[in-house]
């Protein structure tokens, strides 16, 4: 039985059990290439469930729609590890309980996917270990190496550039699973900490302010890079951060439910070596 | 060049340590540049990434963060939250471009008038030699209107 | 439409001879919003003052910034004078244009330009001030002291003694501590229960004082002058309301080989006891765990023994809840266990004790009548070694610091040795003598001149049997040779250790504590009796090792800190602290975790079934202490500080 069929039976029994109240996977997208996310709420509609080497997006942000978790229901989710890393960061932030979220976890080894074993976030705890340290999704990677060769003169420029494209529509933050605030810094104009309108200055801000307060808490699963209508290589910014807390802090993003945010917290003996 | 380059520096100090070493290079009477202008704030762990943000725009050419020591926070904890934070915006500005020369920090007690004045001259001298943020002041030149308060 | 005052101070020459005052008024005249923009001699006089207040008034400024000296000088001057002119004090601010201008440039124009830039943004700022209020907290005045050893005692009675209420909580089931157990005390050998069984007794009996013994807190919530305290009353199995203390149960009872943790395991006790004969209140309490009836269901002679029917095997914990508005900490020490030094034969040979059962040896009410006796076979030793540090400033097996008090015990021990044994010999390894206090010094000279005991400075490496003997192996480092002391007896002068629970106690009452357990005071030097927790005080022993005068010389320190917070009906606080915008905030709870003062809450908001619609963070003003680091931490840009708010900073900033 292909791993598709697998999931589509597991999530039959999960919906018709009355386990879960709903499904979040994919479905056919507009281009054969693409997929979609499917909510699914009948053991009936599982078949319209595909699961295949194009399901690459996080479908963890869904669970942190406003009333999904309320009712105190369970959800299934399709998830690669870098999403069952994000339930550990949404649970370990209270914006979920992850003992409501039915995992169906799975990795795409090439193009093929091969199903991970476990249902509880916890179950993966063991997975998300091996991870440590290790870049999710190499894309990119050889500009990320130029860009770390760089001076900052001339990183300086190449994001002039790149933010010069930049139209402030925020797909990116509407993406990103951990971008879950009822109100973003920018949308507060009293004081107005960003600038608003798309220049470039002011697309300087906003991306700082969205690497920043994402730093320590992304997963690196794409979403944002993905959903940049003008391709703003914006993910390579957050592999930055990713690889900072990692070193200086020993923080890897999802470790665990558990887990304290590292942005606020602190140890005594944390690095200092550049405070004169 | 006739003229030297005069930098502005905005410096985002804590109020029991920082300001109060401050002030007491004044009473001592030492003489420092006068390129800096002082914001005073509780305590370190009150001081924003966003601060830096805007003196940049304001056309700052360097930015000064200064707080207690370690272990002598008034508030017990504010600056080791502080110092977490300045360590990851640190290596994001640098990422992004914003040379980590421009942006300083240190740790000035109540006592050290001198360790201030001091500081304050050799940053001084030190963006002097870095010219001004000339990236910057594009950017800030493109948006033309200021900033609304 | 803001109108600000700027008052510019040329405090003589300070600011004068470098900054051009007349130009810096002419152009802060100009700036929008201002509606008053002139200099003077001095501000902070009298005159000065009234100008401001005049100003105030007949402008009817909306704020003021007077650009002067640091705020550290003179912004409660100026404050205040504002109040009185009926501006809101908050909506003044201090330009520094001397310590951070006028003193530290030497050239007149820079400090000019310099100084309209720091008045400048200063204006942005107050235009952005709000009119805030100083926060008032009610203040419960009733005191709770926790820990009934001499500390907590010298507490509870000083705070009783100036009227207010205070509740003693002793986790034990009397009054006493380790005070009790000691026999005389250093430097003037009285005996300790002469001096202490009377404050036991007057702490008993202050009408202003409830006394809870065999009670332990088990739950502290709120904020200074607003705690809410939960206790746990352990049962007793004995009525303490009808019992009068008579012993008749205590002489019945068939358990009788009890080791009495009152005598460190040197005498003994019964199942149903007191701790000692002095015991406040004199009631006995039931040891559960050793009672024959708990442990087959059968005896009950207590029962049978009792006249007034005041046993109660059914008898249940029982929990009580107090408000309280201030927290004395008194919970003591404990002794090291020197079990870890395997050389010195402690737990193998019965004559090695440590320095508190030779107290209760020393003891008149100790289970030897105050004869000095040994353990193994009763007899008078001929020749003891005491062996100090141990424990003590060994890094490797004890601990890092120095106990304060066992050079003093230890030679105290010497004397009473030589008093109660005539002929006795005693010899004292040490490795400095830290005789520094009232009398100490002269107190340790008299136990080596008149009382001959024998100092040898050196380590002890092994303590074995021979022939009936302890024989103690050291070295003389003056004369640099090794020693080898035939004793009868050896006493350990064990490090003092903080309660085995410590840091478990610090974290239900909300304290700080060191690497050791030992409770954090706010400022080593000049807050050493607050803890970092407003409204919690330290007192005695859990806060580092102290002798008796220190002890009570700092519970007299909290008592008048807790008696400062009980003068007033209300507390004011400065205003400066978060507020959360419940509309906006994610819930995130990072500032929870980032707060240094617990002093953000998890809060649920319900609809009106009761039902969790959003959980968002709240912040206890009573708790705040305005640092802002919860501010910096919030994405969402919900939480913000009075009086340095994201509006005011963004405007200093952008008006430079």
């Amino acid at each position: 039985m292909s791993i598709e069929q697998q999931y589509r039976t597991r999530a039959k029994e999960l919906l018709s059990s009355g386990e879960v109240k709903m499904v979040i996977g994919y479905s056919k997208g507009s281009t054969p290439d693409r997929r979609r996310p499917a909510f699914i709420s009948t053991p009936e509609d599982v078949e319209t469930l595909v699961l295949d080497g194009a399901c690459i997006a996080n479908l963890s942000g869904y669970l942190v729609t406003e009333g999904l978790l309320s009712d105190e229901k369970r959800v299934a989710v399709f998830l690669r590890p870098e999403g069952i890393r994000a339930i550990n960061i949404l649970a370990a932030e209270f914006q979920l309980n992850a003992a409501q979220v039915e995992i169906l976890g799975f990795n795409t080894e090439g193009n093929e996917p091969t199903a991970l074993s476990g249902s509880k976030v916890d179950d993966f705890a063991e997975l998300i270990g091996t991870l440590k340290g290790i870049i999710p999704d190499t894309a990119g990677e050889e500009l990320y190496k130029k860009l770390e060769a760089m001076s900052p003169q001339e990183r300086f420029d190449f994001w002039q550039s790149e933010f010069s494209k930049c139209i402030k529509c925020y797909a990116c933050r509407q993406a990103c699973p951990m971008c879950y605030c009822r109100r973003c810094i920018v949308d507060n104009n009293q004081p107005q900490w960003v600038n608003t309108s798309s220049h470039t200055l002011g697309n300087f801000e906003w991306n700082i302010v969205r690497a920043f307060h994402l730093s320590g808490r992304c997963v690196e699963c794409g979403n944002c890079d993905r959903a940049c209508p003008v391709n703003i290589p914006l993910r390579l910014i957050n592999r930055k951060m990713a690889g900072e807390v990692l070193e200086a802090f020993d923080h890897f993003a999802g470790s665990s439910q558990t887990q304290e945010p590292v942005m606020a917290s602190f140890k005594k003996d944390d690095t200092e070596t550049f405070i004169l | 060049m006739s003229e030297q380059f005069e930098p502005e520096i905005v410096a985002f100090v804590c109020t029991y340590c920082t300001y109060a070493g401050a002030d007491l290079a004044g009473t001592s009477r030492l003489k420092y540049a006068p390129n800096v202008r002082i914001i005073r704030l509780p305590c370190t762990g009150r001081i924003s990434p966003m601060f830096i943000l805007k003196a940049l725009q304001k056309g700052a050419d360097g930015v000064l963060i200064s707080g207690c020591h370690p272990g002598d926070c008034h508030f017990t904890h504010g600056n080791y939250h502080a110092r977490r934070r300045w360590m990851v915006f640190r290596a994001l500005l640098n990422f992004i471009g914003i040379p980590p020369e421009r942006i300083k920090y240190s740790w000035i007690s109540a006592a050290e008038g001198l360790k201030f004045a001091d500081l304050i001259n050799s940053i001084t001298e030190d963006i002097r030699k870095l010219g001004p943020f000339e990236q910057y002041d594009k950017l800030i030149a493109e948006t033309e209107a200021q900033a609304s308060l | 439409m803001s109108k600000i005052g700027v008052f510019i101070c040329h405090c003589g020459e300070n600011i004068a001879a470098k900054v051009d005052c007349t130009r810096v008024a002419e152009v802060l005249g100009d700036h929008p919003g201002v509606g008053a923009s002139v200099e003077y001699k001095y501000f902070c006089s009298d005159p000065g003052q009234e100008s401001v207040k005049r100003a105030i008034r007949e402008n009817n400024l909306t704020g003021v910034v007077v650009a002067a000296c640091s705020p550290r000088m003179h912004e409660a001057t100026f404050r205040k004078a504002c109040a009185e002119a009926g501006l809101n004090p908050y909506m003044c601010e201090i330009a520094n244009i001397r310590e951070q201008c006028s003193w530290v440039h030497n050239d007149g124009e820079q400090a000019t330009d310099k100084a309209i830039d720091i008045i400048r943004s200063m204006v942005e700022k107050v235009k952005r001030n709000n009119m805030l209020q100083p926060i008032e907290v009610p203040v419960t005045r009733r005191a709770l002291v926790i820990g009934g050893g001499i500390a907590g005692i010298q507490a509870a009675l000083d705070i009783a003694n100036a009227g207010q209420e205070v509740v003693l909580v002793e986790r034990e089931p009397s009054l006493g501590g380790h005070m009790a157990q000691l026999s005389e005390t250093f430097p003037t050998l009285d005996c300790s229960q002469c001096i202490m069984t009377p404050r036991m007794v007057e702490a008993s009996q202050h009408p202003k004082i409830r006394l809870l013994t065999y009670a332990e807190v088990e739950h502290v919530d709120g904020y200074i002058g607003n705690f809410k305290v939960k206790v746990r009353m352990k049962a007793r199995y004995v009525n303490k309301d009808t019992c009068t203390g008579c012993g008749e149960c205590i002489t019945k009872c068939p358990q009788k080989k009890l080791s009495s943790e009152f005598d460190c395991g040197i005498g003994k006790r019964t199942a149903i006891y007191t701790p000692f004969a002095q015991a406040v209140p004199n009631k006995p309490v039931i040891d559960k765990d050793n009672c024959t009836y708990f442990k087959n269901g059968k005896c009950k002679v207590c029962v049978k023994s009792c006249p007034l029917d005041c046993i109660d095997f059914e008898m249940q914990d029982e929990f009580i809840d107090l408000e309280i508005g201030a927290i004395v900490v008194a919970t003591g020490f404990q002794v090291q266990n020197n079990a870890v030094y395997g050389e010195y034969g402690y737990g193998k040979y019965a004559d090695v004790i440590n320095g508190l059962q030779f107290e209760r040896l020393a003891s008149a009410s100790g289970p030897t009548s105050g004869k000095i006796l040994r353990p193994s076979d009763g007899k008078e030793p001929e020749n003891i070694v005491f062996i100090q540090c141990a424990g003590s400033r060994d890094p490797s097996k004890g601990v890092k610091y120095c106990s304060k008090i066992c050079c003093m015990y230890t030679a105290k021990h010497a004397m009473l040795y030589a008093h109660k044994v005539h002929g006795g010999k005693s010899n004292i390894f040490y490795m400095d003598i830290r005789a520094a206090g009232k009398g100490y010094d002269e107190f340790t000279r008299r136990a080596i001149e008149e009382d001959e005991a024998g100092y040898v400075r050196g380590r002890v490496s092994k303590v074995w049997q021979e022939n009936g003997k302890l024989m103690v192996r050291g070295a003389d480092t003056l004369l640099g040779r090794p020693v080898e002391v035939a004793a009868d007896m050896v006493v350990l002068a064990t490090a003092m250790v903080p309660q085995p629970d410590a840091k478990d106690f610090a974290k239900v009452v909300g304290i700080g504590y060191d690497e050791y357990g030992f409770f954090n005071e706010a400022h080593l030097k000049l807050r050493p009796v607050e803890s970092s927790t407003a409204g919690i005080y330290l007192a005695g022993a859990c806060q580092s090792p102290k002798d008796i005068p220190d002890s009570v010389a700092q519970a007299s320190a909290s008592a008048s800190k807790v008696l400062a917070l009980f003068s007033k009906e209300k507390l004011e606080r400065e205003p400066v602290i978060a507020v959360n915008n419940e509309a906006t905030c994610a819930g995130c709870w990072g500032c929870v975790l980032a707060c240094p003062y617990n002093a953000i809450e998890k809060k649920d908001i319900l609809d009106r079934s009761g039902k969790v619609i959003k959980r968002v963070a709240s912040v206890n003003p009573g708790l705040c202490q305005g640092c802002g680091t919860c501010v910096t931490f919030c994405r969402s840009n919900s939480i913000d500080l009075a009086g340095f708010t994201e509006k005011q900073i963004f405007a200093e900033v952008m008006g430079l």
